[in-house]
């Protein structure tokens, strides 16, 4: 995805277990704060379709 | 490569004649210059159709898939690679083949001698290194090694890696090939760059598709962007949705692409895709060591667990 | 029937002017081929171009069109009603298609437009094109226009016919469409007609002498449609087939399309799109049958519809005009030329013997 330009850090992997709540809630904030801080993604992102 | 002909020829019929396949699979001449169309030959007269040349650039894996024959197939490096990953896909069964290798120097790029003439070319004429393009009043002569398809010019697999036949005994790797310089380009690239680089690598799509259906590795019953319910992908000419279908498509390709460069020579409208897959075919590399389909015992990165698998990503 | 000299120092001039009321459309050099674009400012078609990657029928009949725009928003009056898109059917001009490809547009209309059926889209955009032809002096090699109905000065279907006669065109003025061109474009000095009419007929032969690749299609219409659908040669031809859209993208006669809903949120729009009968997804049933269900079903489909379902339905020759784009596009390199002789010589040759 980086490769073709998405911007690095839009793209967030974990593994979390159900019974890791604790890293849960925090790999959820801080993947939220990542992506607010890239701010609203606007490559790859299908408004009404652009034809001719 | 032109003497292969009389070689291929011989071993087809024999095959044929004593009962070991039911069809040979390989090339007659084309009927336009730098093309030939492949073939299937079951008779003695088909056989004398056969033909070889450095117009034979379309991957004979892709005509392999579900047949249910025993099958004499005709097989250059990248081809019998794609062999080895049909026999790991189950796509073809390894006793149902008699695989006829073909130590392989490289394919012409007819886009290349086309642009390099002031003219349509009509005639092309082939010698063991070079190759004549004439046109009306044209006529002018190039190295083959100057007009190859670029990723033959790159490759270092010209030797088919199962066979059992040989047409001739295997050409010399290339050796110190810089696989990756396009791939290392793109990477020096900011984001927004490269965002931009791949809008204009696929601008000219019209989506027919030739690409994928020229891949070995497309057989699924039926492509994500042919399905309608759900439909995943829209199907106009929208730039998210053209970009959606080449990227997927790569990726689906991630540890299974030989380079074998048949998507490339088969569009109309001349895009580089290879730029997609180059990279997951470095990464693989990289990652885990992976070259594609190099024996068909050994399971590919992506189908398999191995404790030492990279895992960085993953937070 | 006018005839006009355009003086080549006068082209330029004429065109730009012709901008005024025209949008121009005409062959463009853009990296590796040529293709018909909009031609900016300034710009001049390339006419040395010897034929366009792919055909100008978008210009027409776009790849992808929207018909209608609609909202799902019930606080808006017009909710949940499909509206026409908006369009620009101003007057265009495509200046410098070859007749092949406007002879095309003679061929698409007979679906497009018919007593019982009009397509509004495709008709709207045909009535406010002006095809300016530029006659082909330099066929390429997979060129067989002269036996598929056309030619390299064929008239049909072009509102003007330009002829480069060297330090001038000739311009045979050939519907009111292209006299309100020409007049648009300044471009005034009569010529003689019987002259100029000489001179285009010379240049016709010599292009004509020039084309060395031909199909037959004599028999076509008199074999039996059943007797061609089983002939044995469809597994041989289409073999190599990959069921790729290029043959039918690139050609100047498929007409085929497919009408698809997109919405994003609560609006949405309807949109017509090229469809290709090479691929499954295109007779495919709701039911989940398919009845062409295998490539040979396909490929036979495509050719059979050229050359003689068409061929039997109008009476007007085979639905081909011999552009070659086909031909030189495969990327398996299955020629209709070869096809349609095999075609048209299978009832003499007997259904067993048909290949070659």
């Amino acid at each position: 995805m980086e490769h073709m330009g998405i911007e690095p850090g839009r793209l967030q992997f974990s593994w979390i277990s159900s019974a890791e709540s604790t890293k849960f809630v925090e790999v959820v904030t801080q993947v939220t704060a990542a992506i607010k801080a890239l701010g609203p993604n606007s490559n790859f992102a299908k408004k009404m379709a652009e034809v001719a | 490569m032109l003497s292969y002909t009389e070689k291929i020829r011989e071993i087809a019929g024999r095959l044929l004649q004593s009962g070991a396949v039911e069809m040979v699979i390989g090339f007659r001449a084309g009927t336009v210059p730098m093309m030939n169309e492949p073939h299937f030959a079951k008779t003695p007269a088909d056989v004398q159709k056969l033909v070889w040349d450095s117009h034979c650039g379309i991957n004979l894996a892709n005509y392999l898939t579900d047949r249910k024959e025993k099958i004499g197939v005709l097989a250059k490096g990248c081809d019998s690679r794609n062999i080895v990953t049909h026999i790991i896909e189950n796509k073809i069964k390894r006793e149902q083949l008699v695989i006829i290798g073909v130590p392989c120097k490289g394919m012409v790029d007819k886009r290349k001698i086309a642009m390099k003439a002031e003219t349509e070319i009509t005639e092309v004429i082939e010698a063991e290194t070079t190759i004549t393009a004439k046109g009306h009043g044209f006529s002018k002569t190039f190295e083959k090694k100057d007009v190859l398809q670029h990723n033959c010019s790159l490759c270092i697999h010209r030797n088919p890696v199962i066979h059992d036949e040989m047409v001739a005994p295997p050409v010399v790797e290339q050796q110190g090939v810089d696989r990756y310089a396009d791939v290392r380009s793109i990477a020096a690239m900011t984001p927004e760059q490269r965002w931009k680089y791949f809008e204009d690598l696929l601008a000219p799509c019209i989506r027919c598709y030739a690409c994928r259906n020229a891949c070995p590795l497309c057989y699924c019953p039926t492509c994500f962007v042919d399905e309608s319910r759900p439909q995943w992908v829209g199907k106009s000419l929208d730039p998210s949705d053209v970009r959606t279908f080449h990227f997927l498509r790569a990726y689906h390709c991630a540890g299974r692409c030989t380079d074998c460069g048949a998507c490339e020579r088969a569009c109309p409208v001349g895009i580089n895709m290879r730029t997609f897959t180059k990279k997951l075919e470095q990464d693989c590399l990289d990652l885990f060591g992976w070259e594609v389909g190099l024996d068909p015992e050994v399971r590919p990165p992506l189908d398999v667990y191995r404790p030492q698998d990279p895992n960085d990503f993953i937070k | 029937m006018k005839m006009i000299t355009i003086n080549k120092s006068e082209w330029a001039d004429g065109l730009q002017k012709a901008a005024q009321a025209y949008r121009l459309f005409g062959p463009v050099k853009e990296k590796e081929f040529h293709s018909f674009k909009r031609l900016q400012d300034g710009v001049l078609p390339d006419l040395a171009c010897l034929n366009t990657r792919l055909s100008p029928k978008h210009l027409i009949y776009p790849q992808s069109e929207v018909m209608f725009d609609y909202t799902l928003d019930e606080s808006r009056a017009d909710h949940h009603i499909l509206k026409e898109a908006a369009r620009d059917d101003s007057p265009q001009a495509v200046v410098g298609i070859r007749p092949c490809d406007a002879k095309a547009f003679v061929l698409v209309r007979m679906n497009f437009d018919t007593p019982e059926y009009q397509d509004p889209y495709w008709i709207r955009a045909y009535e406010a094109t002006t095809l300016v032809g530029l006659g082909c002096a330099a066929p390429c090699s997979s060129c067989f226009c002269t036996t598929a109905g056309c030619g390299p000065y064929h008239e049909e279907g072009l509102d003007v016919l330009l002829a480069d006669a060297g330090n001038h065109y000739l311009a045979k003025v050939l519907t009111e469409k292209g006299a309100k061109f020409v007049a648009a474009a300044g471009w005034k000095t009569a010529a003689e007609p019987q002259a100029a009419d000489r001179t285009i007929a010379a240049l016709k032969q010599a292009s004509e002498s020039k084309i060395t690749s031909f199909v037959q299609t004599d028999n076509l219409r008199s074999t039996e449609t059943t007797d061609l659908h089983n002939a044995a040669f469809w597994e041989e031809v289409s073999f190599s087939c990959i069921n790729c859209g290029t043959c039918t993208f690139s050609c100047p006669t498929c007409w085929c399309f497919d009408i698809q809903d997109e919405n994003r949120g609560k609006a949405g729009v309807r949109m017509k799109n090229w469809d290709s009968c090479m691929y499954p997804l295109f007779t495919l049933h709701g039911t989940g049958h398919n009845p062409r269900g295998t490539k040979l079903h396909r490929v036979r489909q495509r050719f059979m519809h050229k050359l003689k379902y068409f061929v039997d339905k109008y009476d007007r020759g085979i639905h081909c005009v011999g552009c070659g784009r086909c031909v030189r596009l495969c990327p398996v390199n299955i020629d209709i030329r070869r096809v349609c002789n095999m075609m048209n010589n299978f009832a003499a040759s007997g259904a067993a013997c048909a290949i070659e």
